[in-house]
Protein backbone atom coordinates (compact mmCIF):
# COMPACT_ATOMS: atom_id res chain seq x y z
CA UNK A 1 0.00 0.00 0.00
CA UNK A 2 2.42 2.18 1.13
CA UNK A 3 4.56 1.29 -2.29
CA UNK A 4 0.96 2.79 -4.50
CA UNK A 5 0.89 5.93 -2.12
CA UNK A 6 4.47 6.62 -3.03
CA UNK A 7 3.48 6.14 -7.11
CA UNK A 8 1.09 8.03 -6.52
CA UNK A 9 2.24 10.99 -4.77
CA UNK A 10 3.12 14.38 -7.10
CA UNK A 11 6.70 14.07 -5.44
CA UNK A 12 7.34 10.50 -7.11
CA UNK A 13 10.76 10.20 -8.44
CA UNK A 14 10.01 8.16 -11.21
CA UNK A 15 7.27 10.02 -12.41
CA UNK A 16 7.61 10.96 -15.84
CA UNK A 17 8.68 6.93 -16.33
CA UNK A 18 5.27 5.87 -14.48
CA UNK A 19 3.52 7.68 -16.69
CA UNK A 20 4.66 7.32 -20.37
CA UNK A 21 4.77 3.24 -19.05
CA UNK A 22 0.78 3.96 -18.80
CA UNK A 23 0.84 6.01 -21.91
CA UNK A 24 2.52 3.00 -24.12
CA UNK A 25 -0.21 0.85 -22.13
CA UNK A 26 -2.72 2.68 -23.38
CA UNK A 27 -1.87 3.37 -26.44
CA UNK A 28 -0.38 0.58 -28.10
CA UNK A 29 -3.44 -1.71 -27.51
CA UNK A 30 -5.48 1.02 -29.45
CA UNK A 31 -2.97 0.78 -32.68
CA UNK A 32 -2.85 -3.11 -32.12
CA UNK A 33 -6.47 -3.97 -32.24
CA UNK A 34 -6.01 -3.58 -35.81
CA UNK A 35 -2.69 -5.34 -36.11
CA UNK A 36 -5.40 -8.04 -34.45
CA UNK A 37 -8.17 -7.57 -36.91
CA UNK A 38 -6.27 -7.37 -39.64
CA UNK A 39 -3.98 -10.42 -38.95
CA UNK A 40 -0.65 -8.31 -38.68
CA UNK A 41 0.27 -9.94 -35.73
CA UNK A 42 3.98 -11.13 -36.75
CA UNK A 43 4.47 -7.86 -38.37
CA UNK A 44 3.90 -6.59 -34.38
CA UNK A 45 7.54 -8.12 -34.21
CA UNK A 46 8.96 -7.37 -37.04
CA UNK A 47 8.21 -3.03 -36.84
CA UNK A 48 9.59 -2.53 -33.29
CA UNK A 49 13.06 -4.19 -34.24
CA UNK A 50 13.24 -2.10 -37.42
CA UNK A 51 12.40 0.77 -34.99
CA UNK A 52 15.63 -0.34 -33.26
CA UNK A 53 17.99 -1.02 -36.21
CA UNK A 54 16.46 2.66 -37.41
CA UNK A 55 17.87 4.07 -33.93
CA UNK A 56 21.30 2.29 -34.59
CA UNK A 57 21.66 3.22 -38.18
CA UNK A 58 20.70 6.69 -37.09
CA UNK A 59 23.93 6.97 -34.38
CA UNK A 60 26.21 5.36 -36.94
CA UNK A 61 25.25 7.70 -39.80
CA UNK A 62 25.21 10.76 -37.48
CA UNK A 63 29.04 9.66 -36.75
CA UNK A 64 30.08 8.94 -39.64
CA UNK A 65 28.91 12.24 -41.44
CA UNK A 66 28.82 14.84 -38.52
CA UNK A 67 30.73 13.42 -35.51
CA UNK A 68 29.99 11.95 -31.91
CA UNK A 69 26.91 12.73 -30.84
CA UNK A 70 26.11 13.81 -26.99
CA UNK A 71 25.05 11.38 -24.67
CA UNK A 72 21.92 12.36 -22.70
CA UNK A 73 21.57 15.60 -24.68
CA UNK A 74 17.54 16.22 -26.12
CA UNK A 75 19.06 15.98 -29.90
CA UNK A 76 20.16 12.24 -29.55
CA UNK A 77 16.45 11.51 -28.48
CA UNK A 78 15.85 13.43 -31.79
CA UNK A 79 18.06 11.30 -33.45
CA UNK A 80 16.87 8.07 -32.32
CA UNK A 81 13.23 9.53 -32.64
CA UNK A 82 14.15 10.41 -36.66
CA UNK A 83 15.63 7.07 -37.23
CA UNK A 84 13.03 5.13 -35.45
CA UNK A 85 10.83 6.55 -37.33
CA UNK A 86 12.13 6.60 -40.90
CA UNK A 87 12.98 3.03 -40.53
CA UNK A 88 9.49 1.93 -39.34
CA UNK A 89 7.43 3.65 -41.38
CA UNK A 90 9.29 2.80 -44.55
CA UNK A 91 9.41 -0.95 -43.75
CA UNK A 92 5.89 -0.66 -43.04
CA UNK A 93 4.93 0.79 -46.55
CA UNK A 94 6.90 -1.34 -48.21
CA UNK A 95 5.71 -4.86 -46.31
CA UNK A 96 2.35 -3.47 -46.79
CA UNK A 97 2.36 -2.45 -50.57
CA UNK A 98 3.44 -6.38 -50.88
CA UNK A 99 0.58 -7.11 -48.35
CA UNK A 100 -1.57 -8.32 -51.72
CA UNK A 101 0.79 -11.22 -52.20
CA UNK A 102 -0.11 -13.11 -49.52
CA UNK A 103 1.62 -16.69 -50.15
CA UNK A 104 4.85 -15.19 -49.05
CA UNK A 105 3.57 -12.63 -45.99
CA UNK A 106 4.89 -14.41 -43.06
CA UNK A 107 8.27 -15.52 -44.84
CA UNK A 108 8.76 -11.42 -45.99
CA UNK A 109 7.82 -10.47 -42.06
CA UNK A 110 10.42 -13.14 -40.88
CA UNK A 111 13.29 -12.09 -42.97
CA UNK A 112 12.42 -8.52 -41.99
CA UNK A 113 12.39 -9.46 -38.19
CA UNK A 114 16.05 -11.32 -38.75
CA UNK A 115 17.72 -8.53 -40.89
CA UNK A 116 16.24 -5.72 -38.53
CA UNK A 117 17.19 -8.04 -35.72
CA UNK A 118 20.98 -8.51 -37.31
CA UNK A 119 21.45 -4.76 -38.42
CA UNK A 120 20.58 -3.63 -35.12
CA UNK A 121 23.60 -5.42 -33.57
CA UNK A 122 25.80 -5.02 -36.60
CA UNK A 123 25.25 -1.33 -36.70
CA UNK A 124 25.80 -1.40 -32.89
CA UNK A 125 29.00 -2.96 -33.18
CA UNK A 126 30.45 -0.73 -36.13
CA UNK A 127 29.64 1.80 -34.16
CA UNK A 128 32.63 2.01 -31.56
CA UNK A 129 31.46 4.64 -29.17
CA UNK A 130 28.43 2.69 -28.88
CA UNK A 131 28.25 1.67 -24.99
CA UNK A 132 25.96 0.51 -22.33
CA UNK A 133 23.88 4.16 -22.51
CA UNK A 134 22.80 3.63 -26.76
CA UNK A 135 21.88 -0.78 -25.81
CA UNK A 136 19.79 0.67 -23.37
CA UNK A 137 18.29 3.34 -25.69
CA UNK A 138 17.63 0.00 -27.88
CA UNK A 139 15.81 -1.91 -25.47
CA UNK A 140 14.08 1.12 -24.43
CA UNK A 141 15.06 2.85 -21.38
CA UNK A 142 11.93 3.97 -19.70
CA UNK A 143 13.53 5.22 -16.47
CA UNK A 144 14.92 7.64 -18.46
CA UNK A 145 12.17 9.79 -19.77
CA UNK A 146 12.36 13.25 -19.06
CA UNK A 147 9.85 15.71 -19.03
CA UNK A 148 10.43 16.86 -22.72
CA UNK A 149 10.05 14.00 -24.18
CA UNK A 150 6.75 13.00 -22.25
CA UNK A 151 5.30 15.88 -23.32
CA UNK A 152 5.61 15.45 -27.05
CA UNK A 153 4.62 11.66 -26.56
CA UNK A 154 1.34 12.58 -24.63
CA UNK A 155 1.14 15.10 -27.43
CA UNK A 156 1.62 12.58 -30.53
CA UNK A 157 -0.22 9.71 -28.62
CA UNK A 158 -3.39 12.02 -27.87
CA UNK A 159 -3.36 13.26 -31.48
CA UNK A 160 -2.77 9.58 -32.78
CA UNK A 161 -6.02 8.22 -30.59
CA UNK A 162 -7.78 11.18 -31.54
CA UNK A 163 -7.57 10.30 -34.73
CA UNK A 164 -8.37 7.06 -34.48
CA UNK A 165 -11.81 7.62 -32.65
CA UNK A 166 -12.89 9.80 -35.89
CA UNK A 167 -12.44 8.00 -38.15
CA UNK A 168 -13.09 4.98 -36.73
CA UNK A 169 -16.09 3.96 -39.11
CA UNK A 170 -13.51 4.93 -42.28
CA UNK A 171 -10.63 2.51 -40.31
CA UNK A 172 -13.59 -0.38 -39.82
CA UNK A 173 -15.10 -0.24 -43.12
CA UNK A 174 -11.44 -0.53 -44.53
CA UNK A 175 -10.12 -3.51 -42.69
CA UNK A 176 -13.72 -5.45 -42.47
CA UNK A 177 -14.91 -4.72 -45.95
CA UNK A 178 -12.44 -3.08 -48.39
CA UNK A 179 -14.58 -3.92 -51.23
CA UNK A 180 -17.82 -2.33 -49.91
CA UNK A 181 -15.59 0.93 -49.08
CA UNK A 182 -13.87 0.98 -52.36
CA UNK A 183 -18.00 0.99 -54.16
CA UNK A 184 -18.62 3.52 -51.41
CA UNK A 185 -15.72 5.46 -52.99
CA UNK A 186 -13.74 5.78 -50.03
CA UNK A 187 -10.01 5.86 -50.68
CA UNK A 188 -9.24 2.69 -49.20
CA UNK A 189 -5.23 3.16 -50.22
CA UNK A 190 -5.20 6.56 -48.45
CA UNK A 191 -7.03 5.03 -45.24
CA UNK A 192 -4.64 2.33 -45.25
CA UNK A 193 -1.74 4.72 -45.47
CA UNK A 194 -2.87 7.42 -42.28
CA UNK A 195 -3.41 3.76 -40.09
CA UNK A 196 0.22 2.47 -40.91
CA UNK A 197 1.40 6.17 -40.12
CA UNK A 198 0.03 6.17 -36.58
CA UNK A 199 1.19 2.10 -36.46
CA UNK A 200 4.73 3.71 -37.54
CA UNK A 201 4.59 6.95 -35.33
CA UNK A 202 3.10 4.67 -32.18
CA UNK A 203 5.75 1.93 -32.55
CA UNK A 204 8.63 4.27 -33.09
CA UNK A 205 7.96 5.99 -29.42
CA UNK A 206 7.01 3.09 -27.90
CA UNK A 207 10.47 1.36 -28.95
CA UNK A 208 11.97 4.56 -27.88
CA UNK A 209 9.94 4.91 -24.48
CA UNK A 210 10.04 1.16 -23.51
CA UNK A 211 11.48 -0.81 -25.67
CA UNK A 212 10.73 -3.50 -28.64
CA UNK A 213 9.62 -6.23 -26.20
CA UNK A 214 6.99 -4.06 -24.34
CA UNK A 215 5.72 -2.00 -27.47
CA UNK A 216 5.57 -5.97 -29.11
CA UNK A 217 3.74 -6.85 -25.99
CA UNK A 218 0.93 -3.80 -25.51
CA UNK A 219 0.24 -3.84 -29.26
CA UNK A 220 -0.84 -7.67 -28.87
CA UNK A 221 -1.58 -9.18 -25.94
CA UNK A 222 -4.65 -6.84 -24.68
CA UNK A 223 -5.97 -6.74 -27.84
CA UNK A 224 -6.27 -10.51 -27.81
CA UNK A 225 -7.52 -10.63 -24.13
CA UNK A 226 -10.10 -8.55 -25.33
CA UNK A 227 -11.46 -10.08 -28.25
CA UNK A 228 -12.12 -12.84 -25.72
CA UNK A 229 -14.65 -10.75 -23.61
CA UNK A 230 -16.18 -8.03 -26.09
CA UNK A 231 -18.28 -8.67 -28.77
CA UNK A 232 -18.66 -5.13 -30.23
CA UNK A 233 -15.79 -2.81 -32.51
CA UNK A 234 -15.98 0.47 -29.86
CA UNK A 235 -16.06 -2.13 -26.54
CA UNK A 236 -13.26 -3.85 -28.00
CA UNK A 237 -11.03 -1.01 -28.30
CA UNK A 238 -11.85 0.85 -25.04
CA UNK A 239 -11.46 -2.57 -23.42
CA UNK A 240 -8.10 -3.39 -25.13
CA UNK A 241 -7.17 0.43 -24.47
CA UNK A 242 -7.84 0.03 -20.32
CA UNK A 243 -6.43 -3.48 -20.20
CA UNK A 244 -3.10 -2.17 -21.33
CA UNK A 245 -3.03 0.71 -19.20
CA UNK A 246 -4.24 -1.31 -15.82
CA UNK A 247 -1.87 -3.82 -16.78
CA UNK A 248 1.15 -1.16 -17.44
CA UNK A 249 0.51 0.45 -14.14
CA UNK A 250 0.44 -2.39 -12.33
CA UNK A 251 3.19 -4.10 -13.85
CA UNK A 252 5.10 -0.96 -12.70
CA UNK A 253 3.91 -1.48 -9.35
CA UNK A 254 4.98 -4.84 -9.26
CA UNK A 255 8.16 -4.10 -11.30
CA UNK A 256 8.60 -0.97 -8.68
CA UNK A 257 7.70 -2.41 -5.50
CA UNK A 258 9.84 -6.10 -6.38
CA UNK A 259 12.61 -4.82 -7.48
CA UNK A 260 12.47 -6.45 -11.07
CA UNK A 261 13.35 -5.15 -14.67
CA UNK A 262 9.95 -3.48 -15.22
CA UNK A 263 9.93 -3.98 -19.41
CA UNK A 264 9.48 -8.15 -18.94
CA UNK A 265 7.26 -7.18 -15.44
CA UNK A 266 4.68 -5.38 -17.73
CA UNK A 267 4.55 -8.25 -20.40
CA UNK A 268 4.22 -11.12 -17.93
CA UNK A 269 1.59 -9.20 -16.16
CA UNK A 270 -0.38 -8.52 -19.49
CA UNK A 271 0.06 -12.00 -20.28
CA UNK A 272 -0.90 -13.62 -17.33
CA UNK A 273 -4.29 -11.54 -17.26
CA UNK A 274 -4.95 -12.86 -20.65
CA UNK A 275 -4.14 -15.99 -19.50
CA UNK A 276 -6.51 -16.04 -16.84
CA UNK A 277 -9.55 -14.34 -19.30
CA UNK A 278 -8.28 -17.58 -21.68
CA UNK A 279 -8.96 -19.79 -19.15
CA UNK A 280 -12.30 -18.65 -17.33
CA UNK A 281 -13.53 -18.36 -21.00
CA UNK A 282 -12.69 -21.73 -21.29
CA UNK A 283 -14.04 -23.14 -18.18
CA UNK A 284 -17.53 -21.08 -18.88
CA UNK A 285 -18.16 -22.90 -22.29
CA UNK A 286 -17.55 -26.31 -20.54
CA UNK A 287 -19.47 -25.81 -18.12
CA UNK A 288 -22.21 -23.78 -20.68
CA UNK A 289 -21.90 -27.33 -22.99
CA UNK A 290 -22.02 -29.40 -19.66
CA UNK A 291 -25.31 -27.87 -18.27
CA UNK A 292 -26.91 -28.28 -22.21
CA UNK A 293 -26.06 -31.79 -22.60
CA UNK B 1 -38.12 5.26 -63.15
CA UNK B 2 -37.65 3.82 -66.46
CA UNK B 3 -34.46 4.03 -68.97
CA UNK B 4 -31.58 2.17 -68.89
CA UNK B 5 -29.36 1.96 -65.53
CA UNK B 6 -26.15 0.81 -66.62
CA UNK B 7 -24.54 0.68 -69.87
CA UNK B 8 -21.53 -1.63 -70.56
CA UNK B 9 -19.79 -0.63 -74.40
CA UNK B 10 -17.24 -3.13 -75.68
CA UNK B 11 -16.05 -3.39 -72.12
CA UNK B 12 -12.99 -5.58 -71.60
CA UNK B 13 -12.38 -6.47 -67.63
CA UNK B 14 -9.84 -9.04 -66.24
CA UNK B 15 -6.70 -8.62 -63.10
CA UNK B 16 -3.07 -7.15 -63.57
CA UNK B 17 -2.90 -7.52 -67.37
CA UNK B 18 -4.81 -10.77 -67.79
CA UNK B 19 -8.28 -10.34 -69.88
CA UNK B 20 -10.92 -12.54 -68.06
CA UNK B 21 -13.77 -10.99 -70.37
CA UNK B 22 -13.25 -8.90 -73.52
CA UNK B 23 -15.63 -6.84 -75.68
CA UNK B 24 -18.94 -7.09 -73.13
CA UNK B 25 -21.83 -4.65 -74.78
CA UNK B 26 -24.91 -4.82 -72.58
CA UNK B 27 -27.60 -2.56 -70.97
CA UNK B 28 -29.51 -3.47 -67.88
CA UNK B 29 -32.84 -1.75 -67.31
CA UNK B 30 -34.44 0.25 -64.40
CA UNK B 31 -36.39 -2.30 -61.88
CA UNK B 32 -34.66 -5.48 -63.80
CA UNK B 33 -34.22 -8.72 -62.09
CA UNK B 34 -30.74 -10.64 -63.90
CA UNK B 35 -28.44 -12.88 -62.97
CA UNK B 36 -24.87 -13.73 -64.34
CA UNK B 37 -24.42 -17.37 -65.06
CA UNK B 38 -21.96 -19.72 -66.23
CA UNK B 39 -19.84 -22.19 -65.75
CA UNK B 40 -17.04 -22.32 -62.91
CA UNK B 41 -14.31 -19.41 -64.00
CA UNK B 42 -15.96 -18.55 -66.65
CA UNK B 43 -15.65 -14.56 -64.97
CA UNK B 44 -19.64 -13.99 -63.67
CA UNK B 45 -17.56 -12.31 -60.17
CA UNK B 46 -15.55 -10.66 -62.88
CA UNK B 47 -18.41 -8.89 -63.93
CA UNK B 48 -20.04 -8.16 -61.24
CA UNK B 49 -16.60 -6.47 -59.96
CA UNK B 50 -16.57 -4.86 -62.78
CA UNK B 51 -19.66 -3.34 -62.61
CA UNK B 52 -19.17 -2.47 -59.04
CA UNK B 53 -15.95 -0.57 -59.88
CA UNK B 54 -13.45 -2.51 -58.03
CA UNK B 55 -11.57 -3.90 -60.97
CA UNK B 56 -10.30 -1.14 -63.55
CA UNK B 57 -11.92 -1.35 -67.05
CA UNK B 58 -8.84 -2.61 -69.58
CA UNK B 59 -10.78 -1.51 -72.57
CA UNK B 60 -14.36 0.24 -73.28
CA UNK B 61 -16.79 2.10 -71.14
CA UNK B 62 -18.86 1.38 -68.16
CA UNK B 63 -21.78 4.15 -67.97
CA UNK B 64 -24.06 4.79 -64.98
CA UNK B 65 -27.74 5.99 -65.44
CA UNK B 66 -26.74 6.95 -61.50
CA UNK B 67 -24.53 9.39 -59.38
CA UNK B 68 -22.73 6.70 -58.15
CA UNK B 69 -20.81 9.06 -55.50
CA UNK B 70 -23.90 10.15 -54.17
CA UNK B 71 -25.85 6.81 -54.44
CA UNK B 72 -24.02 3.77 -54.52
CA UNK B 73 -24.74 0.35 -55.45
CA UNK B 74 -25.58 -2.12 -52.48
CA UNK B 75 -23.39 -4.94 -52.51
CA UNK B 76 -23.53 -8.16 -50.94
CA UNK B 77 -20.98 -9.97 -50.93
CA UNK B 78 -20.22 -13.87 -50.91
CA UNK B 79 -19.49 -14.16 -46.91
CA UNK B 80 -16.76 -16.48 -46.65
CA UNK B 81 -14.59 -13.38 -47.57
CA UNK B 82 -15.38 -11.79 -44.61
CA UNK B 83 -13.29 -12.33 -41.62
CA UNK B 84 -14.56 -13.73 -38.42
CA UNK B 85 -12.01 -12.16 -36.39
CA UNK B 86 -14.09 -9.22 -36.34
CA UNK B 87 -16.51 -8.62 -33.05
CA UNK B 88 -19.13 -7.10 -34.60
CA UNK B 89 -23.28 -7.64 -34.31
CA UNK B 90 -25.88 -8.05 -35.99
CA UNK B 91 -26.40 -4.15 -35.72
CA UNK B 92 -23.03 -2.71 -36.65
CA UNK B 93 -22.73 -4.90 -39.52
CA UNK B 94 -25.79 -3.35 -41.33
CA UNK B 95 -25.07 -0.10 -39.84
CA UNK B 96 -21.89 -0.31 -42.05
CA UNK B 97 -24.31 0.37 -44.91
CA UNK B 98 -25.52 3.47 -44.01
CA UNK B 99 -21.37 4.98 -43.91
CA UNK B 100 -21.86 4.96 -47.73
CA UNK B 101 -23.70 8.27 -47.84
CA UNK B 102 -22.52 10.00 -44.91
CA UNK B 103 -19.77 12.57 -45.21
CA UNK B 104 -16.24 12.35 -43.80
CA UNK B 105 -16.37 13.42 -40.33
CA UNK B 106 -20.12 12.76 -40.23
CA UNK B 107 -20.66 11.21 -37.15
CA UNK B 108 -23.39 7.69 -37.20
CA UNK B 109 -27.08 9.48 -35.75
CA UNK B 110 -30.39 8.36 -35.06
CA UNK B 111 -31.54 8.71 -38.99
CA UNK B 112 -28.66 5.59 -39.93
CA UNK B 113 -29.57 3.58 -36.75
CA UNK B 114 -33.06 3.90 -37.39
CA UNK B 115 -32.55 3.21 -41.22
CA UNK B 116 -30.31 0.29 -39.96
CA UNK B 117 -33.02 -1.18 -37.83
CA UNK B 118 -35.76 -0.79 -40.87
CA UNK B 119 -33.49 -2.67 -43.21
CA UNK B 120 -32.71 -5.41 -40.01
CA UNK B 121 -36.69 -5.75 -39.61
CA UNK B 122 -37.32 -5.73 -43.68
CA UNK B 123 -35.13 -9.32 -43.71
CA UNK B 124 -37.05 -10.82 -40.71
CA UNK B 125 -34.40 -10.22 -38.27
CA UNK B 126 -34.84 -7.42 -36.05
CA UNK B 127 -34.81 -9.55 -33.11
CA UNK B 128 -31.14 -10.40 -33.58
CA UNK B 129 -30.10 -7.12 -33.74
CA UNK B 130 -27.84 -7.88 -30.59
CA UNK B 131 -26.41 -10.65 -31.34
CA UNK B 132 -22.54 -11.57 -32.42
CA UNK B 133 -22.89 -11.73 -36.45
CA UNK B 134 -20.42 -14.73 -36.67
CA UNK B 135 -23.61 -16.99 -34.03
CA UNK B 136 -25.61 -16.35 -36.86
CA UNK B 137 -26.51 -19.40 -39.76
CA UNK B 138 -25.12 -19.09 -43.12
CA UNK B 139 -28.43 -18.10 -43.98
CA UNK B 140 -29.15 -15.52 -41.57
CA UNK B 141 -25.60 -14.02 -42.14
CA UNK B 142 -26.54 -13.70 -45.62
CA UNK B 143 -29.68 -12.17 -44.94
CA UNK B 144 -28.04 -9.64 -42.36
CA UNK B 145 -25.59 -8.44 -45.64
CA UNK B 146 -28.49 -8.19 -47.80
CA UNK B 147 -30.08 -5.75 -45.19
CA UNK B 148 -26.81 -4.03 -45.03
CA UNK B 149 -26.55 -3.45 -48.59
CA UNK B 150 -30.53 -2.05 -48.26
CA UNK B 151 -29.09 0.06 -45.66
CA UNK B 152 -27.49 1.91 -48.28
CA UNK B 153 -30.62 3.33 -50.23
CA UNK B 154 -29.48 1.70 -53.13
CA UNK B 155 -31.15 1.62 -56.93
CA UNK B 156 -29.06 -1.03 -58.00
CA UNK B 157 -28.41 -3.98 -55.71
CA UNK B 158 -25.55 -6.14 -56.75
CA UNK B 159 -25.25 -10.22 -54.84
CA UNK B 160 -21.98 -12.57 -55.43
CA UNK B 161 -23.51 -16.22 -54.97
CA UNK B 162 -26.33 -15.18 -52.17
CA UNK B 163 -27.16 -18.55 -51.50
CA UNK B 164 -23.79 -20.15 -51.79
CA UNK B 165 -22.97 -22.68 -48.93
CA UNK B 166 -26.38 -22.64 -46.95
CA UNK B 167 -29.18 -25.40 -46.99
CA UNK B 168 -31.71 -25.65 -49.69
CA UNK B 169 -34.52 -23.88 -47.52
CA UNK B 170 -32.73 -21.20 -46.55
CA UNK B 171 -31.42 -20.58 -49.84
CA UNK B 172 -35.29 -20.48 -51.09
CA UNK B 173 -35.87 -18.04 -48.50
CA UNK B 174 -33.30 -15.92 -49.33
CA UNK B 175 -34.23 -16.53 -53.21
CA UNK B 176 -37.93 -15.22 -52.10
CA UNK B 177 -36.41 -12.41 -50.19
CA UNK B 178 -34.42 -11.37 -53.13
CA UNK B 179 -37.81 -11.38 -54.96
CA UNK B 180 -39.92 -9.41 -52.61
CA UNK B 181 -37.37 -6.83 -52.47
CA UNK B 182 -37.57 -6.64 -55.90
CA UNK B 183 -41.10 -6.30 -56.29
CA UNK B 184 -42.06 -4.19 -53.53
CA UNK B 185 -39.49 -1.42 -53.74
CA UNK B 186 -38.53 -1.54 -57.39
CA UNK B 187 -35.02 -2.64 -57.19
CA UNK B 188 -32.55 -3.28 -59.94
CA UNK B 189 -30.81 -6.44 -58.67
CA UNK B 190 -28.07 -8.66 -60.31
CA UNK B 191 -27.11 -11.36 -58.86
CA UNK B 192 -24.59 -14.08 -59.70
CA UNK B 193 -25.76 -17.77 -58.50
CA UNK B 194 -25.33 -21.55 -59.72
CA UNK B 195 -28.77 -22.30 -58.30
CA UNK B 196 -30.21 -22.48 -61.46
CA UNK B 197 -33.58 -23.91 -60.49
CA UNK B 198 -33.96 -20.57 -58.27
CA UNK B 199 -32.56 -18.07 -60.61
CA UNK B 200 -35.14 -19.24 -63.38
CA UNK B 201 -37.96 -18.65 -61.09
CA UNK B 202 -36.69 -14.99 -59.76
CA UNK B 203 -34.84 -13.19 -62.31
CA UNK B 204 -36.15 -11.57 -66.19
CA UNK B 205 -33.21 -11.87 -68.19
CA UNK B 206 -29.99 -14.15 -67.94
CA UNK B 207 -26.38 -12.66 -69.14
CA UNK B 208 -24.56 -16.44 -70.24
CA UNK B 209 -20.63 -16.05 -69.11
CA UNK B 210 -18.43 -17.94 -70.76
CA UNK B 211 -15.04 -18.08 -73.14
CA UNK B 212 -14.23 -14.67 -72.14
CA UNK B 213 -18.33 -13.22 -73.66
CA UNK B 214 -21.10 -12.71 -72.31
CA UNK B 215 -24.36 -12.86 -73.91
CA UNK B 216 -28.31 -11.59 -72.31
CA UNK B 217 -31.75 -12.73 -73.17
CA UNK B 218 -34.88 -13.64 -71.74
CA UNK B 219 -34.76 -16.07 -68.75
CA UNK B 220 -37.15 -18.46 -70.62
CA UNK B 221 -34.51 -18.80 -73.24
CA UNK B 222 -31.19 -18.62 -71.91
CA UNK B 223 -32.01 -21.10 -69.51
CA UNK B 224 -34.73 -23.41 -71.10
CA UNK B 225 -34.30 -27.19 -69.57
CA UNK B 226 -32.80 -28.41 -73.10
CA UNK B 227 -29.98 -25.70 -73.39
CA UNK B 228 -29.40 -26.56 -69.65
CA UNK B 229 -28.79 -30.28 -70.51
CA UNK B 230 -26.66 -29.61 -73.60
CA UNK B 231 -24.60 -27.31 -71.71
CA UNK B 232 -23.59 -29.19 -68.61
CA UNK B 233 -25.56 -32.02 -68.83
CA UNK B 234 -28.36 -34.12 -67.16
CA UNK B 235 -27.09 -33.80 -63.77
CA UNK B 236 -26.72 -30.16 -63.22
CA UNK B 237 -29.61 -30.25 -66.26
CA UNK B 238 -31.82 -31.52 -63.17
CA UNK B 239 -30.79 -28.68 -60.93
Amino acid sequence: MNTLVEMLSPGFLLREALIGSVLVGCLCPLVGVYFVLRRMIFLGVALPQLSAAGIALAFLLYRMLVGQHQHFMPSERWLAMLGSLSCTCVGLLVLAALARHRETVEARIGITYAIAAAATLLFLAMDPAAEAHMVNLLKGDILATTGPSLSLMAGVFGAVACLLMVFRKEFLLVSFDRDLAVVFGKQAGLWDGLLYLMIGITISLGVMTAGPIVTFGFLVIPPLTARIITRRMLTFSLTAAGLGTSTAFAGFYCAYHFDLPLGPAEVALASLVLAIVAITRGLSRIVQRWQAA
Amino acid sequence: MSGTLLTLRDVSLGYDSRVVLEHLSLAIEYGECLALVGPNGAGKTTLLRGILGLIPVLAGQIEYGFDRSTSPPGYVPQRDTLDPIFPLTVFEVVLMGTYGRLALLQPVGRRQRQLAAHCLEQVGLADLANRPFWALSGGQKQRVLIARALAVEPTLLLLDEPTAGVDPGAATAIMGLIAQLHRDQGLTVVLVSHHLRLVRSLVHSVVWVEDGCASKGATEVMLAPERIMELFGPLRGIE
